[in-house]
Formats: C-alpha cells, sequence, structure tokens
C-alpha cells in the first residue's frame, strides 16, 4: 500500500440533476484545485466537459460509453494512466480523483471497479459517493427510474438541487430520498455553490486527519437503528448484535449475504465487535458481492461496542438477515461446544 | 443439537424461502429431520451428530452432506430455485483505509 493513497470518489445522479453546474462551481474553489476529474459522457458528441473549465490535464473525459456497463476497463485504465502521469510529474499534481458519471449510470459496478482492480488498488482508497437529485424533476425520475433509486441509495451527501425552481417540492422530496438512504446527509445547494469539503468529507478515511470516522461513515444518528426504512424496492435497515460475533460466523455470514443476494445488497457497512478481538473493532464495507477487507481499529471510537451494520438492499428482506446471523451464530457456539473436552464422544 | 440451533434453522430456512420467493413449506418430521416441499422438488436435511458433515440434505433422490448452514442453504436453493446462480464472495484489492 502507498502510504498516501489518494480518495477517489463518485459524482453521481440522473440526467439533468445537476452533476455538471456542481461540479463547475467546485472546480472554481481553491479547496477543490488539487483534484483531477474523469468525466464519463454517455453519447457520439461529449458536452458536458465543454461546459467545465479546468487545466486541461487534470481532466479526462471518457466518451466511449455509459462507465457502469461498457468501459468499465477503460476507467481502470484511465486512472492507472492518470496516476502514472502523477507520479512521472507530467500533470498538474493533484490530491484527489472524482469521477463523475453519465446520468444513466449504474454506481454499483464503478464502485466494484474502484475497488477490485488491481492496477490502482494500492494507491486508491474509496472517497465519498455524492447524488444529485433536482427538486423539478427529481421526485417523477425516482418514481420512474430504477437508476436513479439505486444511484440515491448508494449516496454517502446527497445534493438537493434547482430548489429555487421548485421550493415547494422540497419537503415531499426530501422524505422520498429519507425512505430511499436515511444515513446520508442531504444538502442543498444553489446553482451549484457549495463547499466542496462538505462533500468529499464522507469516507471512512479522511486523508487530511489521516484518522478514521466510523460515526460520520455510518451515519448512526440519521439513520435511527431502530426504525428501518424503505420504500417499495430499497430497503434500508441496521442489524445490532450485543454479543461479540467470531470471526468464524462473521465470515460464513457475509458469504452467505453476497452467495444469495450479493446483486440486491447495493451497500453494507458495519461496525463489528469480533469476539476474538474485542478491544479492536472490524470496520466491514461491501458493494454487492464485493468487500473490503476489515480494516481493525486501534480502539472503539465511543462506549457504544455493539456490532452494527447498515443494509441498503434492494428487496432483501430483513428479517432474513437478521435469522440468517442469528442461526450462524447458533451454528459456530454448537461447534465450539461440541469441541470441547467435556463434549467429546467417548 | 441444541433446542436454539433447532429452532433456528427452521426459521432460517422458512425466511430464506420468502427471500429466495420460492414456493414451498418447511415442516420438522417425527425423527427430527426438516422437510421442505417445494413446487418442483421435495428436500430433507438431517442432523448429523459427530461428524465433519454436520448435515446430510437429500434432493432429487441424491444425499449430499453439508458442512455448515451456509453449505444447506446452497444445496436447498439449488435443489427448488432453477434459475439460481450464486454469488462468489470477492475481496476488494483497494484497501478502505492506507494500512498504517
Amino acid at each position: 500500500m502507498n502510504a498516501n493513497p489518494l480518495p477517489v470518489s463518485v459524482l453521481t445522479g440522473f440526467l439533468g440533476s445537476g452533476k455538471t453546474t456542481l461540479l463547475r462551481h467546485l472546480l472554481r474553489q481553491p479547496g477543490f484545485s488539487r483534484t483531477a476529474v474523469i468525466i464519463n459522457e454517455f453519447g457520439e458528441v461529449g458536452l458536458d466537459h465543454e461546459l467545465i473549465e479546468a487545466s486541461e490535464d487534470s481532466l479526462i473525459e471518457l466518451q466511449t460509453g455509459c462507465l457502469c456497463c461498457k468501459i468499465r476497463s477503460d476507467l481502470s485504465q484511465t486512472l492507472a494512466d492518470l496516476l502514472r502521469r502523477r507520479d512521472e510529474g507530467r500533470c498538474t499534481p493533484f490530491d484527489r480523483i472524482v469521477v463523475e458519471t453519465s446520468g444513466l449510470a449504474d454506481p454499483a459496478p464503478i464502485l466494484q471497479t474502484l475497488m477490485t482492480d488491481p492496477a490502482v488498488g494500492g494507491r486508491l482508497v474509496l472517497g465519498s459517493v455524492v447524488t444529485t437529485v433536482d427538486a423539478v424533476n427529481g421526485a417523477d425520475t425516482l418514481e420512474r427510474e430504477a437508476i436513479s433509486q439505486k444511484q440515491v441509495a448508494v449516496a454517502d451527501r446527497i445534493v438537493m438541487t434547482k430548489l429555487d425552481l421548485a421550493a415547494p417540492a422540497e419537503l415531499a422530496l426530501r422524505e422520498r430520498l429519507n425512505a430511499l438512504n436515511a444515513g446520508a446527509l442531504v444538502i442543498i445547494v444553489h446553482h451549484g455553490r457549495i463547499d466542496s469539503g462538505a462533500l468529499f468529507n464522507a469516507g471512512l478515511y479522511d486523508p487530511c486527519t489521516k484518522s478514521t470516522d466510523v460515526h460520520k461513515w455510518l451515519a448512526e444518528e440519521a439513520q435511527g437503528y431502530a426504525h428501518a426504512r424503505h420504500d417499495d424496492v430499497i430497503k434500508t435497515y441496521a442489524i445490532v448484535r450485543e454479543e461479540p460475533i467470531p470471526a468464524v460466523a462473521l465470515t460464513l455470514f457475509l458469504e452467505a449475504v453476497a452467495e444469495h443476494c450479493g446483486n440486491d445488497i447495493l451497500r453494507l457497512k458495519g461496525i463489528i465487535n469480533i469476539l476474538e478481538n474485542p478491544d479492536r473493532p472490524a470496520v466491514i464495507h461491501g458493494v454487492q458481492h464485493v468487500f473490503h477487507p476489515p480494516v481493525w481499529l486501534d480502539r472503539w471510537p465511543s462506549e457504544d461496542r455493539r456490532s452494527r451494520i447498515v443494509f441498503i438492499t434492494r428487496h432483501v428482506p430483513q428479517r432474513w438477515v437478521e435469522v440468517l446471523l442469528e442461526a450462524i451464530g447458533q451454528e459456530v457456539a454448537d461447534v465450539h461446544v461440541y469441541q470441547s473436552p467435556s463434549q467429546q464422544p467417548s | 443439537m441444541s433446542a436454539t440451533l433447532d429452532d433456528a434453522v427452521g426459521e432460517l430456512l422458512t425466511q430464506s424461502l420468502m427471500a429466495w420467493r420460492v414456493v414451498a413449506s418447511v415442516e420438522r418430521t417425527g425423527d427430527g429431520a426438516l422437510v421442505i416441499n417445494g413446487t418442483r422438488n421435495t428436500v430433507r436435511i438431517e442432523r448429523v451428530e459427530h461428524a465433519i458433515f454436520r448435515w446430510m440434505v437429500t434432493a432429487d433422490d441424491r444425499q449430499r452432506g453439508a458442512i455448515s448452514l451456509v453449505a444447506v442453504l446452497r444445496q436447498v436453493r439449488e435443489a427448488l430455485d432453477p434459475g439460481y446462480a450464486a454469488n462468489r464472495v470477492r475481496i476488494a484489492v483497494a484497501a478502505l483505509v492506507p494500512s498504517q
């Protein structure tokens, strides 16, 4: 692992939701100046990059198709090239990468690419997922377009745009966004004007302080563990366990979740009290069936030592997840009882 | 097998069928086995004491050992859900935070 890995964030949102306007304003801010931007345009002639004012060598356009379905290898290649140019001093120095997806992109495969690509894996850490939703068409789009729902569901930050054109829509849209993703902070912007720090500091790792903030990352206060949130399709809930979880039980649990419902796990985040190592919590993160290796924190971030796993899913019942973890835990306990000397068969 | 695990497995199978949207029912037989009656198949699950394969799963007159509940679930779903294609866990090469 490189000593100073770069955070790579994803800016997504449906067509016309204000991604490019937001990016234009961000790129004018001094705090955003050391940022390389990769823009994915879907179409014969890309226009978005023409609307962006930035130094040419830190702005890259991917125009061969939609990131999520056709050119994931292009993204990998582009990231690798970008890092090489940075290493060789052939571009303006940058400390962060933002990938702006096309409006029709499914963000999950893009996140998977960022997580699994061996060419860049050691150089990057996953930053924030920022999703724009416009107040004029957002509610209709969310009703109509499954991709739009998914873009909101995986977000760490949701940026509500164009509210000056549709102020009365705010409350209903907020409720809808909350049903899809209660854990994401909703931020209102006017004409793209926003502090970049408010958007791109929502990952687990903060490269500025070189520290982790699990509490913020899990968005525990917003989530409200006692109340599962869901709309008809997307379900957000948290599983909480008072008792420590054996490492093997956690492994089996995640394996079963990924195996049976991997495609419908939009995102999974958690902090786990592992039985064998109770003083060092493990942080887990997955997108569909791809999981980061657990991160072992030096200490618990608060007095709360319960295991908490936040699920953002499509149609995966909470009850099934709870019963699965319970049954696997029981089986592991049963094996341990059997293996103790007094229980061995004579 | 403990009664707690016994109950947990029955509930897990019931909830799994619902999660997979597979129409079937779960029953416990007099000898303690669990039987799942599906529209296209019947699956019998028995606990095996003191063996590496802790479970025996019978479907289509074929009996297979299962080392854990995760393996039981896999066999049950393969037997009852013809469109099922398992996802395997992939481990990301990129770390969530840099190593110290």
